[in-house]
């Protein structure tokens, strides 16, 4: 029965999505949350982005079941996932808030975690082991979490949403707070999940961390759907905002007068202190295509080429701080 | 310089002193108080025992002024306070005023400590769970000041329905009366009410501030403070129904089989004199701090003078409480206070002693 | 420093045959000695311990200022007025109030709540160790009273431990009782703690001592009549044989000796654990259709 269910679970991963929220919405009295969202999260590990308020920790709370959605449905790997606890199995979720039994070690806490996911006695001991050494926690696991930092704390946090092997995990902000040292290693964690064919799905508000984690992103506002995918193809669709793309150039001033005459260059700013210029142009690709030719003709050493907002800042700030 | 930084100045101006400084905090809790909806039902609903004391008050004065409106009341007047009281109402108008504001007391007593409890297991417990004590002592804000301001927002709500309502009340009682003497008569009733409310709103606030301290949990210190006044009263209960069933044993025994009502009477009313056992209950500690201040006892000896002498005892043993003496439930109020301010000083810790 | 280990270790450890279904008896044991740990922690054993040890000291302290008291009325006044009427409710309100909400207001129940158990079996499991350390607790309380009462007494052990244990099994099903109502409050409502007190005050203390029909809807009065049907409240007086409880608990023995106007003994325990087992699977369901709402805001 329950190998059927694993099977069954494993066959739907590859045809669908591993999360669905149809039309959902979420409010409570006259707060809404979640506002009509329609998404389908991939395989993967993607980016769940948003300012404050944006509906971030009430989307990850109703892909985990714990929140009932007020319109909608929400589908974790092909079912329904309230009042599914057997679906909880298959996901792991390292919430937002700082909350422990602090009496507890991190072992015993983490071996807790792992008894109360149905996991058998010799088991439970092995995977709380295996997982505080994967997280990192190994040498102070017989300490108690109230004497934590709070790295130690978020790694912990980590470890028990890991130590039942969930195929989905969802992490809520999980480098709020901890120090450099500690987010790179979590980071390297995210990606190694990632990498292990888990999915992962990372909420944050921190934009530069989820980009070296993961292009693929969500992004919330107010309760609704932003944009969501490939952060480069995100960009390419905001017509609104021309690209900027910065040619670092020694005779820069004469680079200048050859663009700007040209019908696809809107802007031009000069860098003098970087002996550069800055282009704003509607199509990217087709100026790209022509710089090589612009140089020879000219004899014109550029010597750097880059998009200044390419990136995922500049995404958030197009689409959010309008 | 003709162009001005906007950026971040300095306050270069004077700070104002510390001894105002608790009524800011005081001033934030009651304004959140209030915004409960449950504590604004509770006080509206604690103001009716005040309209029936400021009614009393006035159907006292207008039967001092022989007005016809009262007829209806005179029957019950006479059995609450003796016909000799309706006789003669301006010479028993302390008597009466003094029991009206006793009684009224004792109702509101326990009104306050029902709404101490809505209002003050969250004071000082939710401010340790959440880690708020340093975003008070990292301004020149001192624990005393902090514990005042606390101190202030538990007051404030007793004094809301202890207080305000006998000073509003008396107002009224003077309105009917129309006679300037009775300010005289009354005016130290009325300082002595306000005293009373006084020791009640300090010394419960103090005690729930310090259960409030030693626990984050805000529904611990709840528990923590109905053991305090439930199980208190329920030992004391026990502890005098024992002596009194002792009592009444050895007398029947010395007595024989003649049971005579007034003379265990006396000798209950004689015994109560040197009864510790009420001590035990932290609400008889307070009433009996009360009956002192008002003198409701010798009011009631005074009215029970129109019954002959062998039902005196009798119906004093039904209307006065406990005679032991004062000094007692006030040294347990005062060492209650005192364990309260240890307690404080101990758990509320300054900035440089936080970890 | 510390730092997370190579990507090339070896694999998972987890047992596949791992049980994927919502009756994991595993993770149900583990919730049950999860929650006795808790109750075992806090400042909470402080008020308990004073709680448990007053009825002990009460009567230490009667017997040392009046020691002519007979041990059967001093035994009726603390184990079956003041512990049933006050201690016992106020122990099952202390547990039972905060099965879900201590884990709520910690925002520990997250780890509960994305476990493989519905909500419903987390919620039984709970009260199943609350019942436990309320059953244990109150058999100690009683007990220790027991002991404080007849130590150096006549040698009367044999029945006192008799009266002993019989008072432990109806203090128990009281208990049970009020916990599993205390529970079922405090999954309706946040104010469990008011509703508590004004139910034990009023209706437990006021309406249960009428000689009305209302009664028939308190733990207390089950109780006494389990107790008055079980043991002897007769005790010896100077005018003769007087039935304490009688009079105390309103039973009209004069017109109606045998109390066939009240719930025979069976009645009454049947009546218990029934209206325990309801109130029970009713909060159940209700904390099956819950959202506990942990960091993101309360509905209005």
């Amino acid at each position: 029965m329950h190998s059927e269910d694993s099977n069954q679970i494993a066959r739907s991963v590859e045809v669908e999505p591993i999360v669905i929220f149809d039309e959902v919405s979420k409010w409570y009295g006259n707060v809404i949350g979640i506002n009509k969202l329609s998404l389908r999260i991939p395989a993967g590990v993607t980016g769940l982005l948003g300012p404050n308020g944006a509906g971030k920790s009430t989307l990850l709370q109703l892909a985990t079941g714990q929140l009932f959605p007020s319109q909608g449905k929400v589908r974790v790997l092909g079912r329904e996932v309230w009042n599914n606890s057997a679906l909880n199995r298959f996901i792991g979720l390292c919430p937002e808030q700082d909350a422990f039994y602090e009496w507890m070690t991190g072992w015993e806490f983490v071996h807790t975690c792992a008894r109360l996911s149905g996991l058998r006695r010799s088991a439970a001991r092995d995977a709380t082991q295996h997982t505080l050494n994967a997280v990192g926690m190994a040498k102070h696991q017989n300490r108690s979490v109230r004497g934590y930092s709070k790295g130690m704390r978020q790694r912990t946090k980590l470890a028990q949403a890991l130590v039942h092997d969930p195929q989905v995990l969802f992490l809520d902000e999980p480098l709020t707070g901890t120090d450099p040292v500690a987010r790179r290693d979590l980071m390297n964690i995210i990606e190694r999940l990632g990498s292990e064919g888990k999915s992962v799905v990372v909420s944050s508000h921190v934009l530069h961390e989820v980009e070296s984690i993961t292009p693929n992103i969500i992004l919330l506002n107010h309760g609704r759907l932003v944009a969501e995918g490939h952060v480069r193809q995100i960009r390419d669709l905001i017509d609104k905002h021309p690209h900027h793309i910065v040619l670092i150039c020694d005779d820069y001033r004469r680079l200048a007068a050859q663009l700007i005459v040209r019908d696809d260059v809107e802007g031009l700013a000069v860098l003098a202190k970087d002996k550069g210029l800055m282009v704003e142009t509607h199509s990217p690709d087709a100026f790209y295509g022509s710089l090589p030719g612009l140089s020879l003709a000219e004899g014109l050493t550029i010597r750097e080429v880059y998009s200044d907002d390419d990136n995922l800042e500049a995404v958030f700030k197009y689409l959010v701080n309008k | 310089m003709p162009i001005f930084d906007q950026g971040y100045q300095h306050w270069s101006g004077e700070l104002a002193g510390h001894t105002w400084r608790w009524m800011v905090i005081t001033r934030q809790g009651v304004r959140i108080g209030l915004k409960n909806r449950f504590v604004r039902i509770l006080l509206l609903v604690a103001w009716v025992p005040a309209l029936m004391l400021a009614s009393v008050l006035c159907i006292w004065g207008l039967l001092e002024r022989n007005s016809d409106l009262i007829a209806p009341f005179i029957g019950i007047l006479r059995s609450l306070f003796g016909p000799q009281s309706v006789a003669d109402p301006q010479l028993y108008r302390i008597d009466v005023w003094t029991i009206c504001f006793h009684y009224f007391l004792q109702t509101e007593t326990r009104f306050s400590l029902l709404l101490l409890l809505v209002i003050g297991p969250n004071l000082i417990s939710k401010d340790l769970r959440f880690n708020a004590l340093p975003l008070y002592f990292s301004r020149p804000v001192r624990r005393i000041d902090y514990c005042l301001g606390k101190l202030g927002i538990i007051t404030t709500f007793p004094a809301m329905i202890l207080i305000l309502p006998c000073v509003i009340a008396y107002l009224f009682g003077l309105l009917f009366s129309l006679d300037i003497t009775i300010v005289q008569d009354t005016f130290g009733l009325l300082l002595m009410s306000v005293l009373y409310g006084l020791v009640i709103a300090i010394s419960a606030g103090m005690l729930m501030l310090a259960l409030s301290s030693l626990s984050r949990n805000s529904r611990h210190v709840g528990l923590f403070w109905l053991a305090i006044l439930m199980v208190g009263a329920i030992m004391a209960t026990v502890l005098e129904g024992v002596d009194h069933q002792q009592r009444i044993h050895a007398y029947r025994s010395a007595a024989g089989n003649v049971q005579s009502r007034d003379a265990i009477a006396t000798a209950e009313i004689e015994a109560s004199r040197t009864d510790w056992r009420p001590l035990v209950s932290y609400t008889a500690d307070l009433s009996r701090i009360g009956q002192q201040l008002l003198g409701a006892n010798q009011s009631w000896e005074k009215l029970s003078q129109w019954l002959p002498p062998n039902e005196r005892d009798v119906f004093l043993l039904k209307l006065v409480g406990p005679q032991f003496p004062w000094y007692w439930s006030a040294a347990v109020l005062l060492i209650l206070f005192g364990l309260s301010a240890c307690i404080l000083k101990i758990q509320i810790k300054s900035l440089d002693r936080l970890k | 420093m510390s730092s997370a280990t190579s990507a090339s270790e070896v694999g998972h450890p987890v047992n596949r045959s791992l049980r994927a279904g919502r009756f994991s008896l595993t993770a149900l044991t583990t919730l049950f000695l999860l929650t006795l740990r808790q109750y075992m922690h806090g400042k909470r054993w402080i008020v308990m311990g004073i709680l448990f040890l007053m009825p002990a000291g009460l009567a230490i302290l009667i017997r040392a200022t009046r020691s002519n008291i007979p041990s059967e009325a001093l035994e009726f006044l603390i184990v079956y007025l003041l512990i049933p009427q006050a201690l016992l409710p106020l122990v099952a309100l202390v547990y039972s109030s905060g099965m879900l909400q201590d884990e709520q207001e910690e925002q520990t129940i997250t780890y509960l709540l994305i476990r493989p158990m519905a909500k419903w079996a987390i919620y039984l499991v709970k009260l199943l160790a609350t019942l436990t350390t309320t059953v244990v607790l109150t058999a100690v309380l009683t007990t220790l009273t027991y002991v404080a009462i007849y130590l150096g007494r006549d040698n009367q052990g044999q029945s006192v431990l008799l009266r002993c244990v019989q008072s432990i099994s109806i203090h128990a099903l009281a208990v049970i009782s009020y916990c599993c109502f205390f529970g079922l409050i405090s999954v309706l409502t946040k104010r469990v703690l008011i509703v508590g007190i004004i139910y034990t005050v009023v209706i437990e203390g006021v309406l249960a001592n009428l000689p009305f029909g209302i009664r028939l809807a308190t733990v207390i009065y089950y109780t006494r009549i389990i107790a008055y049907r079980t043991l002897d409240f007769v005790i010896p007086t100077p005018h003769g044989k007087e039935n304490i409880a009688a009079d105390a608990w309103q039973f009209n023995i004069k017109s109606d000796p045998s109390l066939l106007d009240h719930p025979q003994l069976c009645t009454a325990v049947t009546i218990l654990l029934v209206s325990s087992l309801v109130f029970a699977a009713l909060a159940a369901i209700l904390c099956s259709r819950k959202e506990f709402y942990v960091k993101t805001p309360e509905k209005n």
